[in-house]
């Protein structure tokens, strides 16, 4: 067998995708600890070992350009990290014009180019940050050796020195240092309770600064002859860990208790960054995203006991019982539970300022590296969307305001023969609209789009109204810049919106341009959305979706291996075995009523699923197709089952495909085959 | 069959050293995404041979050697670190704490695996 690392690629692409996402952030945070006046080395390790990961999986898919200079952007935060964690102002630009070069290389390979080597003057840049780091910058004063506070011996010899300064800030900050011990034992882990969950689990509570595996003698309750032990400076009290983490109470103690120092002087800095890290607010509790999903599973399984409920009451009416008092109270029962899943959706809002607030660094290296000057005004108006959908809507806006500050927005001088403010202004608005959908307008004041040049690009008439020009933007490919930029790569991007807005979000995108004047996008996107990663598969000549955690397997059927049994409901039994295992067999097809009963069961594949600690049923298909996330749009209101579909999806091509749910008909199967039984 | 345990925090670099592997069927790989995952995991299964990447959050590679030479049970399993260019600080000390062998990024998939063939006692 031939292995080919190429194949690769696209899961590449997505995780150094993902990657440059938290390298943005990270050099968001360490701009911020500049202006503060702080040093940021814990932010400067993260990054170069970002940057390290990046490299790796660069070389290894055989991508040098990107190999290069993620070497020596790690070099220059190497020389940082040596000089005290501080990352000069030159460097940090330096570093944001890499990453830049970065995700350059990364649209050129998904477009199936090869990556663009590094120009003379990033390289240049990068070594003159390297060699003079943090010149301009001052220290923090370092904690004095008379105002550090001991640490029991067993830990402190396994901290390094900035950890050990990290403890005294923190301490000296109005934080104390816990300990807690976690023993891993596989009853523990089943229950999923790990040190990965757990370190996830206490994460958000304060910083944790160190995990310590400690070797210890086998007993009963550390049978792997292991502790961790997980140092976290935290304003939390040690029962609101364990609780958190949960962990008993006993396995978490203070090792050093907050002592906070005078401050010498407190300087007041205008701050046009927002702070990272928001302050632990009172009546504020941050929750693991795990928690609220899992509530959410549980409210599922209340739903589809509610709707078994309604079917009881049913047939007692049809047996001639008065059941109005039941079904009154069945009506409000319904009710509450809708009342209670819109409760727990809510629990999953954030602020779209979490988003926005991550703009203006883009907008400044943007401006930095068109020589172009632009001013970003934010209007976010508290208006609250889903995590998931706020995560997903970021790489949207970013394209918007760099075709924005590359296309739209003229240079100084053009604007000043047009009389125009020589500053440009991006303003991006963002409002709720009927509870359902959030409104995001990215304005600006530049030369608008050229219809012309766009159709000439296209090889299209020139189109006469936004809607039409605007579907000529998002063809894959298209570009309106002869050269490649520094920023837009090639221009690319419009259709990436699109997708993500449109087949990603169910949303809508739309445009407004006028020559000379400006360009306005608006995006409306649903405030809420379900994503499941699916199989999508072929039945009956019809193409579905199917959740992936639904299915326990994914079975070759062999015609000589299925075994019929006796005739029961209507339908035709059949068996096949597995491992030992008797497994039903329903013609999928026929079970939702797509055709007759299929007899022949060569080339075709069956999906093995199974409820509980229920028997397993396989249900038999032409083929799985293949695996992508969907976006789930409920068909109806949830509490109103229809047995075997869930809701409906869009996989790109524009037309509704149904999401089917196979827990809930081989649910129902089983009662059918019961009550013919 | 030989278990073998491969440490990764990337998630393309786990599959790819995965798939490097599958071409012998006597391997079974099992994926740990942190070197904490990593060391909880050798202290509850007994594992014949570890992949390891160096350069990970909160645990690298370095202390996941330090760990297991540190244990009883687990001093001669054999360790085989992946590293990449310009880690030859890193690899000297991780080499000192015990590793068995190391293997820098880029390899193709036939280096590593007769690097763990050779580690698990030659071709099975």
């Amino acid at each position: 067998m031939q292995v080919d690392l190429r194949e690769f690629r696209a899961a590449y692409l997505a995780e150094v995708d993902e990657h440059l996402g938290a390298i943005n952030a990270g050099l968001l945070a360490v701009e911020v600890a500049n202006r503060a006046g702080r040093a940021s080395p814990r932010e400067l390790r993260e990054l170069m070992r970002l940057l390290h990961t990046i490299k790796g999986l660069s070389a290894m898919v055989g991508i040098e350009p990107i190999v290069g200079i993620a070497h020596r952007m790690e070099t220059v935060l190497r020389a940082a990290d040596e000089a005290g964690g501080v990352l000069g102002d030159h460097a940090l630009e330096a570093m944001i014009q890499g990453t830049r070069a970065i995700e350059a290389g990364v649209r050129a390979i998904a477009h199936d180019e090869p990556a663009p080597e590094a120009s003379a003057a990033l390289i240049a840049q990068l070594d003159a940050a390297e060699a003079a780091p943090a010149s301009e910058q001052s220290l923090p004063p370092p904690i004095g050796d008379a105002q550090r506070p001991e640490i029991e011996p067993e830990i402190a010899e396994k901290l390094t020195a900035s950890e050990r300064e990290e403890v005294a800030q923190g301490i000296a900050a109005g934080r104390h240092l816990l300990r807690i011990d976690f023993a891993p034992t596989p009853a523990k882990a089943e229950r999923g309770l790990t040190i990965t969950t757990l370190r996830e689990r206490i994460l958000p509570l304060g910083e944790l600064v160190r995990v310590i595996p400690l070797s210890r003698a086998a007993t009963e309750s550390a049978p792997g002859g292991l502790v961790f032990a997980l140092l976290l400076l935290t304003e939390a009290s040690a029962e609101i860990i364990a609780e958190a983490g949960g962990v008993p109470g006993s396995d978490v103690r203070e090792i050093l208790a907050a002592r906070p120092l005078p401050r010498a002087v407190e300087v007041n800095r205008v701050e046009d960054l927002p702070e990272v890290v928001e302050a632990q607010r009172p009546g504020v509790l941050r929750v693991d995203v795990g928690r609220i999903d899992d509530t959410i599973e549980k409210l599922s399984g209340l739903i589809v006991t509610r709707s078994r409920l309604a079917r009881a009451v049913g047939r007692l009416r049809e047996g001639g019982a008065d059941t109005r008092e039941l079904e009154a109270i069945m009506i409000d029962n319904a009710r509450q539970l809708r009342d209670l899943r819109a409760a727990i959706l809510r629990v999953r809002m954030i602020p779209i300022a979490t988003v926005l607030d991550r703009l203006p660094l883009v907008i400044r290296g943007l401006g930095r590296s068109t020589g172009k000057h632009v001013r970003l005004v934010l209007d976010g108006a508290g208006a609250e969307l889903d995590k998931t959908v706020a995560e997903r809507i970021f790489p949207a806006l970013v394209h918007l305001l760099r075709n924005a500050v590359d296309h739209g927005i003229e240079s100084p001088e053009e604007r000043a023969r047009a009389g125009k403010p020589e500053h440009a202004t991006v303003t991006v608005t963002s409002s709720s609209r009927n509870n359902r959908q959030i409104e995001i307008r990215i304005e600006d004041d530049g030369r608008g789009v050229d219809r012309a040049r766009v159709a000439e690009k296209a090889g299209r008439d020139v189109p006469t109204d936004n809607h039409d020009l605007l579907e000529l933007l998002c063809r894959p490919g298209l570009s309106t810049r002869d050269a490649v930029n520094t920023t837009s790569g090639r221009g690319v991007g419009m259709d990436i919106v699109r997708k993500i807005v449109v087949e990603g979000l169910g949303g809508e995108l739309a445009l407004d341009t006028t020559a000379g004047r400006g360009t306005i996008f608006l995006i409306r996107v649903p405030l809420t959305i379900a994503i499941v990663d699916s199989f999508t598969l072929r039945c009956a000549g019809e193409r579905f979706v199917v959740p992936v955690p639904v299915v326990e397997e994914i079975v070759e059927l062999d015609p000589e291996k299925i075994m019929r049994g006796p005739r029961a409901g209507g339908r035709q039994a059949r068996f096949f075995e597995r491992r030992g295992e008797t497994v039903p067999l329903v013609d999928l097809g026929y079970a939702l009523g797509l055709g007759a009963e299929s007899d022949g069961f060569t080339g075709k594949q069956a999906l093995v699923v199974r409820r509980g600690h229920e028997d397993p049923v396989a249900f038999a298909i032409d083929r799985v197709l293949g695996q992508q996330e969907t976006v789930v749009r409920p068909l109806v209101d949830p509490l109103v089952v229809v047995a075997g579909v869930s809701g409906s999806t869009d996989l790109g091509d524009g037309r509704a495909t149904l999401v089917l749910d196979l827990l809930g008909l081989s649910a129902k199967l089983g009662r059918m085959r019961k009550d013919a039984a | 069959m030989s278990e073998v345990l491969v440490v990764d925090d990337s998630k393309v670099m786990r599959e790819m050293i995965g798939a490097c592997l599958r071409p012998d069927p006597s391997l079974a790989v099992t994926q740990a995404a942190s070197g904490l995952e990593a060391i909880e995991r050798l202290s509850l299964q007994a594992f014949d041979l570890v992949v390891l990447d160096l350069n990970m959050p909160d645990i690298g590679g370095l202390e996941v050697v330090e760990f297991i030479r540190g244990q009883d049970k687990l001093r001669t399993l054999p360790i085989l670190v992946v590293t990449t260019r310009g880690e030859d600080a890193s690899r000297a000390s991780v080499l000192a704490a015990g590793a068995s062998r190391y293997l820098t990024k880029p390899f193709t998939p036939e280096a590593i695996l007769t690097e763990v063939q050779s580690l698990l006692g030659g071709p099975t």
